[in-house]
């Protein structure tokens, strides 16, 4: 699977003073330095300077102790010293402004009447005020990264379900082999034509393996039984196709029949048996199915003596991949597919999955 | 005209098939002699040159050699008609090609048609039509089809593991390094724990058809399957080390692939 990646977050300068938060501090200070302003002692323009100055320093509070320092001891969350912070540095600023703004040879401001109401309205307008802004930002940042994490937990699920439909979809393009169809279907017309008695029993086959084929689309697993009936199906086909090139044989567990067992797992290893080792094999070969039960495991393999890995090259592994597919949909990782040479020829392809029964 | 018999070979290695078709001609052109019935390329060539027949029948998937490998060899020494069963691209490759093809189950009145237009080759004595160049791109063409994996990522690699073979699903693959001779490939077993495996194809050919979503080149010699990484670590003097899930070897970044691991 995927792995679902979160937005990048920008850091640094460039979330220091994102122009959403600096657009809102210039504009917060310069509402309330307005509102002052029109009963500033010094005149409204010193009062909108000086508020705007403070939010702004504020402000590079908060984004200074947002980055840094990158780890903070367990005691102290970031919150707590990002609030804090803002709060402290509002009487440090306005102490330097006003020391700042006292002209040459002029008292102290602590001195002047008129200048201290000015400090102390912004400096305790400015204490009071900033720890509830940074909190209301925090608090927005919290609510932004839920938001951006339950969507990328909408994704990852969407992602998921896209995986499931892409194994169904895989499942569908698996059945509708119209090659196969048409020349079962030649084989049969010939049988008939010839007044063959054997005609009935393949057609019989026939009807068997599409009737066990066709309504597996809509079900998420079916059990071992119905795959083994389609699987000889299949064969007894093949085998009328191919009777001086093919022989096959099955053993099957009974214990093992009632087992969930995702749709068309037998029958994509048999098939890429036929197709792999059987079909290119001038001489044909021979086909065994083994199914059997270890108390909660499922062991199934088929083993053909054809043509053998070697030779194998062309459009190999669509189908095994898409059985991987389904079988880690169905039983997770708990399932294996592992599929080796053979000695002296051929293939083994063996699936090993829990035995689950199929609950119905 | 000669009294002698039109004849014919058919090549199908399904006995139905050949029967069924034996049968079908025998109406529909009482004259044929069915001189001789192949299961496969190489019988068909060989019974050819035994027989010489003036017709060919050619089933396009045969085992060992096809149809239309065995058209090749016939050449231009009989007329062709090539048989298939419900097979869109090759039954479009025929057609442009002008070839004669029958498709399976045969329906009478097509085979009528295709027998009409061989009697009147042999009457006129025409050469048969097909030349040696267009049969070569058919069996490219074929071949082509049949592999795929050109154009798809590699999903499987067939490796040595000890003494045997096996498919290894790529998204098992832990990373590939490149040896002396070989490319060894780490992977995950059966039960999940750490495995090796050989394989002859050199690195730069698997690189080229690995899934880039999944498989990154991080040094010349090696490739990495992302979900396997645990952590990539910075070393000194623009280098870095990738750290594996369930695995203590240490996979070197060169410089030129440190730019893939830049924090973001």
């Amino acid at each position: 699977m995927s792995a679902v990646i979160l937005t990048d977050r920008p850091g640094g300068l460039a979330l220091a003073f994102n122009w959403k938060r600096v657009a809102f501090t210039l504009s917060f200070s310069f509402f309330w330095g307005a509102l002052f302003g029109l009963g500033w002692n010094s005149g409204f323009w010193s009062a909108v300077e000086r508020f705007v100055g403070v939010g702004l320093v504020a402000m590079m509070v908060f984004s200074l102790f947002e980055q840094w320092p990158k780890r903070m001891p367990r005691w102290l969350p970031r919150w707590v010293l990002q609030v804090v912070a803002v709060a402290a540095s509002v009487p440090v600023v306005t102490v330097t402004m006003w020391i700042w703004s006292t002209q040459p040879g002029a008292p102290p401001f602590w001195e002047v009447q008129e200048r201290m109401t000015g400090f102390g309205t912004l400096t305790g307008f400015g204490i009071f005020m900033s720890p509830w802004v940074a909190l209301g930002a925090l608090v927005r940042q919290k609510e932004a990264l839920a938001r951006e994490r339950a969507l990328a937990l909408e994704l990852a699920q969407s992602e998921m379900e896209r995986q499931a439909l892409d194994a169904r979809l895989n499942l569908l393009q698996a059945q509708v082999a119209p090659h196969f169809l048409f020349n079962t279907l030649a084989n049969v017309q010939a049988l008939v034509d010839a007044g063959s008695p054997q005609a009935s029993d393949v057609l019989r086959s026939l009807v068997a393996y599409l009737r066990a084929a066709v309504p597996r689309l809509n079900e998420p697993a079916t059990t071992l039984g119905q795959e083994l009936g389609l699987v000889r199906a299949y064969l007894e086909l093949m085998r009328m196709r191919m009777p001086d090139r093919l022989q096959f044989e099955l053993k099957v567990d009974e214990a093992a029949l009632g087992l969930r067992c995702p749709p068309m797992t037998l029958l994509t290893l048999v098939e890429n048996a036929i197709r792999h080792g059987i079909d290119p094999n001038e001489e044909g070969g021979r086909i065994e199915i083994e199914v059997r039960r270890y108390e909660d495991r499922c062991r199934v393999a088929v083993s053909d003596d054809g043509a053998g890995l070697q030779a194998t090259d062309r459009g190999l592994g669509t189908g095994l991949a898409a059985l991987r597919e389904r079988l880690e949909l169905v039983f997770g990782d708990a399932a294996t597919l592992a599929i080796r040479s053979r000695e002296p020829r051929g293939v083994v392809a063996v699936v090993q999955f829990p035995a689950r029964a199929e609950a119905r | 005209m000669t009294a002698e018999r039109p004849t014919a070979l058919i090549a199908d290695d399904e006995p139905l098939l050949r029967e069924a078709l034996a049968r079908q001609l025998a109406q529909a052109w009482p004259a044929l002699e069915i001189v001789a019935q192949a299961r496969n390329g190489r019988e068909a060539i060989s019974l050819f040159e035994e027989t010489r027949p003036d017709v060919c029948f050619l089933d396009v998937q045969m085992p060992g050699l096809t149809g239309v490998e065995a058209a090749r060899h016939v050449g231009r020494r009989a007329h062709l008609v090539f048989v298939t069963a419900y097979d869109h691209y090759a039954v479009q490759a025929f057609a442009q090609g002008a070839l004669d093809y029958l498709v399976k189950p045969v329906e009478p009145a097509r085979l009528a048609a295709t027998v009409a237009r061989l009697q009147e080759r042999l009457r006129a004595a025409t050469p048969a039509t097909h030349t040696e160049a267009l049969l070569l791109q058919l069996s490219e063409q074929l071949a082509r089809l049949q592999d795929r994996s050109g154009t798809e990522p590699l999903r499987w690699i067939r490796a040595q593991v000890g003494q045997t073979l096996r498919l290894i699903a790529v998204d098992d693959v832990d990373y590939l390094r490149s040896d002396t001779k070989y490319t060894r490939i780490a992977w995950r077993g059966d039960d999940g724990k750490p495995a090796d495996a050989l394989v002859r194809t050199p690195l730069r050919e698997l690189a080229a058809r690995l899934d880039p979503a999944q498989f990154m080149q991080v040094h010349r010699s090696a490739i990495v399957n992302l979900r396997a990484i645990s952590h990539v670590r910075r070393g000194e003097n623009e280098t870095a080390d990738i750290h594996l899930k369930n695995r203590d070897e240490v996979l070197p970044v060169s410089r030129n692939f440190l730019h893939l691991f830049r924090q973001m």
